[in-house]
């Protein structure tokens, strides 16, 4: 009885912690927590009497539901860098910056 | 983290030669860390090269540049820009600049060689600490973390044994860096858009705690006149990664 109850909160913990990865930008790392908690998921589903069987039901389907996420972010959100017109900006003074500085440098030889 | 993933890049492609680089390539890198054994990409790397003239003289600008994706810029942001004005011909620098935003930190240097090959007036501004100016004197060879990389390119590797080396100086964050660069023979890797590549792989040391390990600080050059840097391993106290090429043009 209480090594169910202990792969129970082993499967909460990690599933917990695999919705926190879907939010996180880490990609597949987040498979981790949830492959776990799947294990330990179905360990406790298996472990449980027919009358007990909600909570580990429940853990399994917030891990599902959390690998279809990183799995979905994998698939449709591509590793991309936005037009930062800031840094843009920034590089455009520097080269300018440094057109003068040279400008100078070439007066000292 | 703060010391960059792509300073260490910086630290580890660079070395020397007569130059073949060409103004207007463009290569892009994405740039992974190994977290938990898995590699996670966390930002892209440019590499740029264009002309730049003056009154007087004509110059190459090599520009590096890392960005995170966006994914990653509300968790840790960094918009860095490491660039070197270099003689076309010999790759010898005039002005080194590095412009570096990690996390909230910033961090601006600028190097300008003196005409006498000898001396480096440099000027420092951190976040909330007031600019420093210092000169110093450096080796006639030495290069900046930029150039050195554009340098390496210009070695002739096919007259190398494995296990050959050669040594170089660079300068970062104002002290001179002795650099070895160790030929390891020729492999296949992947060099995005050009397709997989024979390459000379090539270890890189330097004495500085930035870099770890024995043979783990790595670079793919392919093996034909561009030598471009395809893939580039790296192994700092903190972690490893790496920098893969996605796209290269210009070339």
């Amino acid at each position: 009885m209480i090594m169910r109850k202990l792969i129970i909160v082993l499967a909460a913990v990690f599933a917990v912690i695999g919705v926190v990865f879907v939010f996180l930008p880490l990609g597949t790392l987040g498979l981790l927590p949830i492959g776990l908690a799947l294990i330990f998921g179905f360990i406790a589903f298996k472990m449980s009497a027919e009358d007990q069987k909600r909570v580990p039901k429940v853990v399994l389907i917030i891990a599902a539901l959390s690998l279809a996420g990183v799995i979905g972010k994998e698939v449709f959100i591509k590793d991309e860098v936005e037009v930062d017109k800031q840094f843009e900006q920034k590089k455009i003074e520097s080269e300018k910056e440094a057109k003068k500085d040279l400008e100078e440098l070439d007066g000292l030889e | 983290m703060r010391k960059s993933l792509f300073t260490i890049c910086m630290l580890l492609v660079f070395s020397p030669g007569f130059s073949q680089i060409k103004a207007n390539e463009k290569f892009v890198y994405a740039a992974s860390y190994n977290m938990a054994g898995l590699m996670t990409q966390l930002a892209q790397v440019t590499m740029e090269t264009n002309t730049v003239t003056t009154s007087k003289s004509t110059l190459l600008h090599l520009s590096c540049q890392a960005e995170t994706f966006t994914k990653w810029d509300s968790f840790f942001k960094i918009r860095d820009l490491y660039e070197s004005y270099v003689n076309p011909a010999t790759l010898k620098p005039v002005m080194y600049k590095r412009d570096m935003y990690e996390g909230g930190y910033t961090k601006k240097e600028k190097y300008i060689f003196k005409p006498d090959g000898k001396t480096i007036n440099s000027t420092v501004k951190k976040k909330n600490k007031p600019e420093t100016r210092k000169t110093f004197a450096v080796g006639g060879s030495t290069q900046d973390v930029v150039s050195i990389l554009y340098k390496l390119r210009t070695v002739d590797f096919s007259k190398f044994a494995i296990g050959q080396t050669k040594s170089f100086i660079i300068v970062f964050d104002e002290k001179e860096i002795p650099v070895v660069v160790k030929y390891m023979g020729r492999e296949t890797a992947n060099a995005g858009n050009l397709g997989k590549k024979e390459c000379y792989k090539v270890s890189i040391s330097a004495k500085t705690d930035a870099l770890k390990g024995k043979d783990k600080n790595l670079i793919w050059l392919t093996a034909d006149a561009a030598k471009i840097p395809a893939l580039i391993k790296f192994s700092i106290p903190v972690g490893t990664g790496q920098l893969t090429l996605k796209s290269a043009s210009g070339i």
